[in-house]
């Protein structure tokens, strides 16, 4: 069994590749002296003038910024997916830069500067930002397109309803932006008649550490996915047989792969048949082995209308931090 | 056990202590300062996992907690690292499943690892069980807080097992290298010891062990130690053996006053020279040299003269002779001289004449001129005899020979001076056995007195009358009873009769005057006085009715003892007289400084009378100095009317001689003597 989170290590001080090359961009200044606004209309003609004359060859040369969620480690995103992005750059074409973030608050507001023209992230992400990107494919992990949050408990904790979580101090993994360990948790404490304050709420480093948290007792229920009991980091630390669930989503369908929307249908095309034919070559499915997935499915805005619902329910517009 | 092999002991012995606690405390050191820097070590590494662990703690990222525990687990003699919150619940499970002691533990609480990860309990027992049967286990806990707020603690197991391995490596490597170095000490030790000190100990053994043998060797000496030192003296030690044996021998075989070979040495070499001669048929003389009447000048000049001239002597006698002649000093004024080699009879007269002239010339002896005289009596190998004691004897009978009155000085030895000397050993014996057979006897010649020839005494003589040879001479026996000392047994029994007579007499009612009695040189001891004053005592006699007649030779003796003998007879009432006055050295000395009662003019100087002028001179002379001294004069050998009537003449006090009455026995005496009367007596 492959490991579908790794620790993501802090890289504080370590500003990311985007953020240095946002940083480096010319910004404007609207209130300026007569003078100084006709030399910038002189240099903007000019420019404009060998824009057009240049116009085929940038397009050809201008890299893509691939952005990948940062639920592992930079050097192990780096590691996983420098194969894909290589098969990309060579089948588009173009130049693909593999960009990682330091944590989750910098790669969101990567994303929402639409930063990234191609972007892997969680479903709450998209979902948020479907705006600015429009999803094409989606993850398939362990043979499985879909992925359901759940409520962990003890064996012995004597606890078999999620009414029962009243008053208890329940460990999520990762943030509140994390869709399995949280926000579709809340959403089975929500349904439960569980508000936030009808239960103390605690976050572990990550999903998996959630459920560590739950067997050295730190909360009496844990947050996180359905299948994460099963994954083998979680199995070599705790004896997973103490640990149930205690309630499980449906199925909601796995990662998303996005697009920038200012990108063409043509090329948004050709990068989700590119993703999604990966399968049917065995360099294919080396790549998507290296990146710890089983394939890559096609998938619209449709397909995240459950999420959205459910988000929508946990954490209205109103409510989110971002 | 051997020196060499006690030495190695006890160095060793020494080594293995000073080694053993060098190693002890090597040992002891290094282990406290690897115990330091393990304890060092965990707790750098604890400080670290404990500075980092709170943000996971805190983040419940107890995935990173466990890689922690993990990290911590893997370092190097770190048995386990859990880490525990602050109510002691562990919140790591990781265990290194490679390390056997942590196996072991599993196993002995009936965990399995590798099916599931330990529950917080399981793990805790773990600790215990790890903590607790592991005596070389190190534990050591590290508090894990954010701020002031303690979060938990980091709990470390590290093992000494490596370090105790490391030291039991070090001590094994340590023991090797020590018994190495005692080893090698104590070989090198071994043989500068054996080399060193054995080697010179067991060849100063050697050499002592061959001193007792006789064989006095020097011993090697090659070094400036002590040991050198103990040869140096050893050698020193042989060297002043072997000149005191030198001195010894010299002194065994050889005259010191003359340097010339004594007696040993001489028998010596005559059979050395006898096995030749056997061997080549030669004829080897052996010569006997006795000074004559040397005593005179001992007694009249002095020992020191007398050593002096034997000295003088003996090199003139040696120049005489032959390279391969021997002239040895037997003692006293005795030489032997051995001829060896020589051809003829006339060859040895020669030599012996020579030797003969060399004596009799002038010598210088402190200052005066002396002349000594010799008698030499000759044996000659093979004829006279054929071993070294048979011609020694023999050439000792021919010089007796040669001392003989109206002999020549050199005299050869002939059987029949055997023959005389049989004799003379058989009369000898026989004298042992005379007074026991009572064959001595005592006569009495009287003496009267000068003017009214009135006897007032009689002096007393002794005659042996020999069962086979009849009556034997006082000249004859009185010297051999001096020579083989039985003078003093027979002058006892002289003493002892001639006092029981006058006691017997005395009985009778007889008046019989003074006993004159003649005392040898031999008897004048301190017991002379002690036998008379028992005799007198036990016979009830007078004292003064005894008089001790001795002759001059007397009293060349020690002066001081024979003077306090002669008092103390003359304090018991004894009466002294000086016998054969005139016939010996007359020292007028001896009259001044021994108080006699009267001196007895020797029958020599009567004989002549009156005819002889000098001899009538010399008697008046030697009487009227004797009055003069106070002192009685007694002539003896009286034989003619003439001679009687010159004496009374000249004044002598009393006489004695044929004239007068002949030596008569006892029985005959007293029929001489008067009855006793008051005034008589």
């Amino acid at each position: 069994m492959l490991d579908r989170y790794e620790l993501a290590p802090d890289c504080p001080g370590t500003p990311s590749a985007l953020s240095q090359a946002r940083s480096a961009r010319p910004k404007k200044h609207p209130a300026r002296g007569l003078r100084w606004g006709a030399i910038g209309l002189l240099i903007l003609t000019t420019l404009l003038a060998d824009a057009l004359a240049l116009a085929p060859r940038a397009a050809t040369q201008e890299p893509l910024t691939l952005g990948i969620l940062p639920r592992r480690n930079a050097t192990l995103t780096t590691e996983l997916f420098s194969p894909l992005v290589k098969y990309l750059s060579t089948a588009l074409g173009r130049e693909i830069q593999l960009v990682t973030s330091k944590d989750f608050d910098s790669f969101q507001q990567d994303v929402k500067d639409s930063r990234f023209d191609i972007v892997h992230y969680n479903q709450f992400h998209y979902v948020r930002s479907s705006a600015e990107y429009r999803v094409i494919a989606h993850n398939e992990e362990f043979d499985r397109s879909t992925v359901a949050g759940a409520l962990y408990v003890k064996q012995d904790s004597g606890i078999t309803r999620v009414e029962q979580l009243r008053g208890k101090r329940i460990i999520f993994g990762g943030g509140e932006d994390a869709m399995m360990s949280y926000i579709l948790p809340r959403y089975l404490l929500l349904q439960a008649g569980l508000k936030p304050g009808d239960y103390q709420e605690a976050f572990a480093k990550s999903p998996p550490n959630s459920l560590i948290a739950l067997y050295y007792d730190e909360a009496q229920a844990s947050g996180a996915g359905d299948i994460l009991i099963d994954l083998k980091v979680v199995k070599e630390n705790v004896d997973t047989d103490q640990l149930r669930h205690l309630a499980i989503t449906e199925q909601l369908l796995h990662l998303p792969w996005a697009v920038l929307r200012t990108m063409t249908d043509d090329e948004a095309m050709r990068i989700q048949a590119l993703l999604t034919g990966l399968g049917a070559s065995p360099e294919g499915q080396a790549i998507l082995k290296q990146a710890q997935m089983t394939g890559i499915g096609v998938a619209n805005d449709d397909s995240y209308a459950p999420h959205r619902r459910i988000i929508d329910q946990v954490m209205p517009p109103s409510q989110d931090r971002h | 056990m051997r020196l060499a092999t006690k030495f190695i002991f006890i160095v060793s012995g020494i080594l293995s202590l000073t080694l053993a606690l060098n190693a002890y405390y090597f040992i002891h050191s290094q282990s406290q300062l690897l115990e330091q820097q393990l304890n060092e070590r965990g707790r750098v590494l604890g400080h670290l996992i404990a500075l980092i662990s709170p943000e996971a703690m805190l983040s419940f990222d107890f995935l990173t907690l466990n890689e922690y525990a993990r990290e911590v687990s893997r370092q190097h003699d770190v048995v386990y690292g859990v880490i525990v919150n602050d109510k002691g619940t562990p919140l790591t499970s990781y265990f290194n499943q490679q390390d056997p002691r942590v196996l072991d533990a599993l196993q002995a609480l009936g965990l399995d690892g590798e099916t599931a990860p330990l529950t917080p309990p399981k793990t805790a027992r773990v600790i215990a069980r790890l903590s607790s049967s592991l005596y070389d286990l190190l534990p050591m806990e590290f508090p894990i807080s954010h701020g002031e707020r303690p979060l938990g603690q980091l709990k470390v197991g590290i093992s000494r097992e490596q370090l105790n391995a490391q030291i039991r490596s070090q001590l094994l490597i340590q023991s090797s290298i020590y018994g190495l170095i005692i080893l090698f000490l104590c070989s090198a030790i071994f043989w500068v010891f054996r080399y060193n000190v054995m080697g010179p100990v067991n060849r100063l053994m050697d050499a002592s062990r061959n001193v007792g043998l006789g064989e006095l060797e020097e011993v090697a000496v090659t070094s400036r130690d002590e040991l050198g030192s103990l040869a140096e003296t050893f050698n020193s030690m042989i060297n002043a053996i072997r000149e005191e044996k030198d001195k010894l021998h010299y002194q065994a075989n050889y005259d010191a006053l003359t340097s010339l070979p004594n007696r040993m040495m001489a028998i010596d070499r005559l059979d050395h020279e006898l096995r030749l001669a056997r061997r080549h048929n030669e004829l080897v003389a052996v010569i006997f040299i006795d000074l004559d009447n040397f005593k005179v000048v001992n007694d009249t000049m002095g020992h020191a003269a007398g050593d002096e001239l034997l000295a003088m002597l003996s090199s003139r006698l040696l120049s005489r002779l032959r390279d391969v002649d021997t002239l040895a000093r037997l003692g006293g004024d005795e030489f032997l001289v051995l001829l060896p080699r020589v051809q003829t009879l006339d060859e040895v007269k020669q030599i012996a004449t020579r030797l003969l002239e060399a004596t009799s010339e002038r010598l210088m002896v402190h200052g005066r001129e002396v002349i000594v005289h010799c008698s030499i009596g000759i044996a000659l190998y093979p004829d006279d005899g054929t071993s070294a004691e048979e011609l020694m004897a023999n050439a000792d009978n021919a010089m007796y020979q040669a001392k003989a009155p109206s002999h020549l000085p050199i005299c050869f030895f002939t059987q029949e001076m055997n023959v005389r000397v049989r004799e003379r050993l058989q009369l000898e014996q026989d004298l042992h056995l005379a007074v026991e057979r009572g064959e001595l006897e005592l006569y009495f010649q009287p003496i009267v007195q000068a003017g009214q020839c009135q006897p007032v005494g009689a002096e007393v003589l002794l005659r042996w009358q020999h069962p086979q040879n009849g009556m034997i001479s006082p000249a004859t026996f009185i010297p051999l009873a001096e020579a083989t000392g039985l003078i003093i047994p027979i002058g006892d029994w002289v003493l002892q009769q001639a006092c029981s007579l006058l006691r017997h007499w005395l009985d009778l009612g007889l008046s019989p005057g003074a006993l004159a009695i003649n005392i040898s040189r031999l008897q004048l001891q301190d017991r002379l006085v002690t036998v008379i004053r028992d005799l007198v005592t036990e016979y009830r006699i007078p004292a003064n009715m005894l008089e001790l007649e001795m002759t001059e030779n007397i009293l060349l003796d020690d002066h001081a003892q024979v003077s306090e003998s002669l008092n103390q007879l003359q304090a018991m009432g004894l009466k002294l007289s000086l016998d054969d006055f005139g016939t010996g050295y007359s020292s007028l000395s001896y009259l001044r400084r021994f108080s006699f009662d009267a001196l007895k003019i020797d029958r020599s100087f009567i004989q002549g009378l009156p005819q002889d002028q000098d001899g009538c001179a010399l008697i008046g002379a030697i009487v009227v100095m004797a009055h003069r001294l106070g002192l009685r004069v007694v002539a003896e050998g009286v034989e003619t009317a003439e001679q009687r009537d010159f004496l009374r003449q000249q004044g002598c006090d009393f006489l004695q001689g044929y004239l007068l009455a002949r030596p008569m026995t006892a029985s005959a005496y007293q029929k001489t003597l008067p009855c006793f009367s008051p005034a008589t007596e």
